[in-house]
């Protein structure tokens, strides 16, 4: 179970990006963060592994209090905790099979890991997540030159090798088509249904978490403004989440 | 608040700024607030002020002579520049503005009369004296790298002088002789005739005289002024009259007393085939006892090849010290990333043959003086490139790798190495290509390398030798250039390459352990050809730290920023000089490499590959290496100077030229032709616009570039600051050459910042 517990967090320039948010994911939840461009989303998801360093508040993972671990301890933590992002963060010159094996850096022996050396079981594992997405015969092949689509479907196969049992989604879809969107987001719920893996999916459309996700939270201006099911929010909700001249628009 | 608020007079208010330009130039633009031109004008006049003068009082640039007082005309041209800004000033209060036309026309007057005096320019000598430069040019169509064995006929006979009476008689020759006089005895001036026979036919030779028949003491037959010369005829004979030489008569002629002497003919041919010159041996390389020895060119690669290697390990991690995105994370980072940036742009400012002189105080003579001088230069160099590529990597990757829980070691390994390798390698090899040119001249200070020989062939007068040397170093570059193209170029296109199949770790797979083990045997080989003593890096001259005490003490006095600041400004006009010719000469030809303009017919594709070739060929060799032709051919000096760079200007500008024309939208000329435009209108409409913005742009950059090979041109008799430099560095004045060392980074330094805007805006 993962809960924030008043996690506020104030950047040097003074924007205060989240303000006292609280709320708790059950495990196996599929939770989506709805929100406006800036309303905190991408701070709140990286201030849960610590990418960002929270003002105040807590974090805790399992009872563990992420916000107070350090050194190896945030390590350990962070390698159970699995993250995808907007704009897919893969090194653009390194081979596919390279990019999903860095999922497992966590486990690894650094000086081992130094030489490219990984144990067959870590090899075997990253080609069977790549099958499972789809991308087997992509395998030795420089990431640079995959599809935004594919691209993303490396990073869920980077986040895989984790074993995690949280993931947290950051704006996994932005960069893409809307078809392609939902081949990206059926394979997060697969993973949330098959496997058990939580989820964290910070969301930009209202049909997207309508369709995905079991539960909604919403932000604005660093305040939770919604929490509950994704089909609860009505239109007021909607104009209290997106502003007044917001319009509800649907893709494919 | 202005002034027009206490003179309301409309008339006056638009001559105002007028009056103020006229009583300090640029104020009245200042006033309209126009400042930036407001402050272009006050420093053009500043500047145009202080070189006036300046060219005047050491050069008598302009000189008028009015008896009593005497002035430079350059003066009128600067009024009429003020003049301008007056006018300038007037225009712009009434919303217009006056010509630039003239603002750049008139200084640059000023400036190129001065920059023609200065530099020293006598075009006319390149006519007069062209005879002189054919040797040079004679040379290097046929170097010293291939010859033949060389057969020599000689025949002796006896001869006295003078007469005694009765005649002495004719030496008695035993069947079959090969040389005999008609008389056997003469005075000096009396006509003697000389026969030959059973010699082999179609050699040449001349007639020497030997005060005894087996003696050293000889002389050159001579008839006019030029040596006799004998051809055997195709019967093996030959038969010549000439006088007897005055050398005859050096013992004194006394007919009591005659002095037997002697007369040799000596015939000498080149016979068998052509082999390799001992030139050859020196420059490439020659086999003794089955072992080769490599030769000069050898040991330049090898200076070239560790240079690159060193400075790509140090420049690694300097490069992170002076990347503003590494640096300000961590505290008091900032600080100390300023630090290195300016500590780079100095190192780089500094050529390497100066940090030649430099080190071999410290290390002496020698291959590894070159090698640290090319190391230090090459650090600085790619260190800067480094940072820039380390300033753009994507941060993306990090934090994924961070999410992962992997460790600060692992992030580097997999999120920063692979994004930073392939441009750190193409930057390398870039630089490895750069570092060869100058491993070809670090020789001329610091010895080590064909740089060091050709300045001994220089020396010697030995031009042919010294056209080996060029055509050896023109093949070694172009060979080099080609390769660090090549493999720049795969680099880039390796960028979106598939790879398809599971590649092995480096020690399972073969072609790369031979890569590996090949990659140390170079390494080896190359130490071992310069047999460098790394010893010698810990055991400094004792009077390293006096002298280098002494460099960082600028002598400041009057006397010496006067010759400095004198020697630095001839540098930056012999630069402005070279480029303008280089440039000039090269505009015709860039049209004639353009690959767009030339591939109609065969003949223009052959006249294509050609000037490609001549501009390959030329920018392969390093100015300082041409410098000696030119002093051979107009005298030591900065024209000199300026012709040697001149060639590499045109080389180098004439590609850049070509690909500028070849970039050439075909779509604007297409659109003014279709508007009804004549041929000539749609060329000045439509491809002018495209090529003159680039072309000024490349020649402000030469400049740039001319100006760092300027200062070091007078090592080699090119004139500037390179000559005053080496006379400190030579006679120990550290002091001196600190002050020196210190103006020309000021002004590399200055003139890089300022190209760089310069260009900013054109483009």
């Amino acid at each position: 179970m993962l809960q924030v517990i008043n996690l506020t967090k104030t950047y040097p320039n003074g924007t205060q990006a989240l303000k006292q948010v609280s709320f708790e994911v059950q495990d196996g939840e599929f939770l989506a963060v709805i929100g406006l461009s800036g309303s905190g989303k991408s701070t709140l998801l990286r201030c849960i592994n610590r990418l960002i360093e929270p003002t105040s508040g807590q974090v805790r993972w399992d009872g563990v209090d992420v916000t107070a671990a350090s050194g190896r301890d945030l390590r350990n933590i962070r390698r159970q905790i699995g993250m995808v992002f907007q704009q897919f963060n893969l090194v653009k010159r390194s081979p596919v099979i390279t990019n999903v094996l860095s999922g497992r850096l966590g486990y690894t022996s650094p000086w081992r890991s130094l030489f490219n050396s990984f144990s067959k079981e870590d090899r075997a594992r990253a080609l069977d997540n790549l099958e499972q997405l789809g991308l087997q015969d992509k395998a030795y092949v420089r990431a640079d030159s995959l599809s935004g689509g594919q691209q993303q479907r490396v990073g869920i196969a980077r986040a895989l090798m984790q074993e995690p049992k949280l993931v947290l989604a950051d704006e996994p879809v932005a960069s893409l088509d809307p078809v392609l969107a939902h081949t990206i987001l059926k394979y997060l719920e697969q993973m949330n249904r098959e496997r058990g893996i939580t989820v964290l999916c910070s969301l930009h459309f209202l049909d997207l978490v309508h369709r995905y996700a079991t539960r909604a939270i919403a932000l604005k201006d660093g305040e939770v403004v919604f929490e509950g099911l994704p089909h609860e929010i009505d239109d007021a909700q909607f104009k209290a989440i997106y502003g007044q001249e917001a319009e509800r628009v649907s893709i494919v | 608040m202005t002034a027009s608020a206490h003179f309301p007079t409309p008339s006056f208010k638009r001559k105002l700024p007028a009056l103020l330009s006229l009583v300090f130039p640029g104020a009245g633009q200042v006033y309209l607030r126009k400042r930036w031109r407001g402050i272009a004008i006050l420093v053009m006049m500043v500047v145009l002020v202080f070189l006036i003068q300046w060219a005047f009082d050491n050069f008598k640039v302009g000189l008028w002579d009015f008896g009593p007082f005497t002035t430079s005309w350059l003066w009128v041209a600067l009024s009429g520049f003020w003049a301008w800004n007056v006018f300038d000033a007037y225009r712009l209060a009434q919303g217009r503005s006056a010509s630039r036309w003239l603002a750049f026309l008139l200084p640059l007057i000023i400036i190129y009369v001065i920059a023609w005096q200065v530099t020293d320019v006598k075009l006319d000598r390149l006519v007069t004296r062209f005879s002189d430069a054919q040797i040079v040019f004679r040379a290097i169509a046929n170097p010293d790298l291939l010859e033949r064995d060389k057969a020599a006929q000689i025949g002796q006979t006896t001869f006295w002088v003078p007469c005694s009476s009765p005649p002495q008689p004719l030496p008695t020759l035993a069947e079959p002789y090969q040389l005999r006089t008609d008389v056997a005895c003469g005075d000096v001036g009396e006509a003697i005739t000389l026969r030959g026979q059973g010699l082999i036919p179609g050699m040449t030779g001349n007639i020497y005289w030997y005060l005894e028949p087996d003696g050293t003491r000889e002389g050159q037959v001579r008839e006019g002024g030029q040596a006799v010369e004998i051809t055997i005829k195709a019967d093996g004979t030959f038969e010549t009259t000439f006088a007897i030489p005055k050398i005859a008569g050096l013992d004194g002629v006394d007919p009591a007393n005659p002095l037997l002497q002697a007369i040799q003919v000596r015939f000498i041919q080149e016979v068998g085939p052509l082999h390799l010159s001992a030139t050859f041996g020196d420059i490439i390389g020659r086999t003794v006892e089955g072992v080769f020895i490599p030769g000069q060119i050898f040991a330049t690669l090898a200076l070239g090849l560790l240079a690159t290697i060193f400075s790509t390990l140090l420049a690694v991690p300097l490069s992170f010290f002076a990347a503003h995105n590494v640096m300000e994370r961590v505290p008091g980072g900032t600080a100390i990333y300023y630090v290195m940036r300016t500590i780079l742009n100095v190192v780089r400012a500094v050529d390497t043959i100066v940090w030649g002189l430099l080190v071999i105080v410290w290390v002496g003579l020698g291959n590894l003086a070159g090698l640290i001088a090319l190391t230090i230069h090459s650090t600085a160099a790619l260190a800067k490139l480094f940072s820039e590529e380390v300033e753009h990597i994507d941060h993306g990757p990090i934090e994924a790798l961070t999410a992962t829980g992997a460790n600060l070691l692992q992030v580097i390994r997999y999120g920063i190495v692979p994004q930073i390798y392939s441009p750190f390698l193409a930057y390398t090899l870039l630089r490895w290509d750069i570092n060869m040119r100058s491993a070809t001249v670090v020789g001329f200070v610091a010895g080590g390398g064909i740089g060091f020989f050709v300045v001994e062939t220089i020396r010697k007068g030995g031009y042919r030798e010294y056209a080996a040397a060029l055509w050896a170093i023109a093949v070694v570059i172009i060979l080099v250039d080609w390769i660090s193209g090549k493999w720049r170029q795969r680099i880039a296109e390796g960028d979106t390459k598939m790879v398809l199949l599971r590649p092995k770790p480096w020690y399972k797979s073969l072609r790369k352990l031979i890569y590996t083990f090949l990659l140390l045997a170079i390494f080896v080989g190359c130490l071992s050809i310069l047999q460098i003593d790394l010893r010698k890096l810990f055991d400094p001259s004792p009077s390293f730290g006096k002298l280098l005490g002494d460099f960082v003490t600028f002598d400041l006095s009057r006397e010496v920023l006067d010759t400095v600041l004198k020697q630095m400004l001839i540098t930056v006009f012999q630069a402005l000089i070279a480029t303008t010719f280089g440039a000039l000469v090269a505009i015709p030809f860039s049209f004639l490499a353009a690959r767009n303009l030339m591939s109609r017919t065969w003949l223009s594709r052959g006249i294509y590959y050609v000037v490609r070739s001549i501009f390959n060929v030329l920018r392969s060799i390093e100015a300082l290496l041409y410098v000696a032709i030119f002093v051979f051919w107009v005298g030591i000096g900065a024209f000199a100077g300026a012709l040697a760079l001149t060639i590499t200007t045109f080389a180098l500008i004439g590609k850049l030229f070509s690909e500028a024309i070849e970039n050439i939208d075909a779509g604007p000329l297409e659109a003014i032709t279709a508007t009804g435009a004549t041929r000539l209108q749609a060329i000045v409409y439509g491809i002018l616009p495209q090529i003159v913005p680039p072309f000024v742009s490349y020649a402000i950059y030469q400049w740039d570039i001319n100006i760092r090979i300027s200062t070091i041109i007078g090592f080699a008799g090119g004139g500037g600051i390179g000559l005053l430099l080496s006379t400190f560095f030579g006679q120990l004045q550290y002091h001196k050459a600190g002050t020196a060392v210190l103006l020309i980074v000021l002004v590399i330094v200055a003139m890089d910042f300022a190209s760089a805007q310069i260009r900013q805006k054109l483009v």
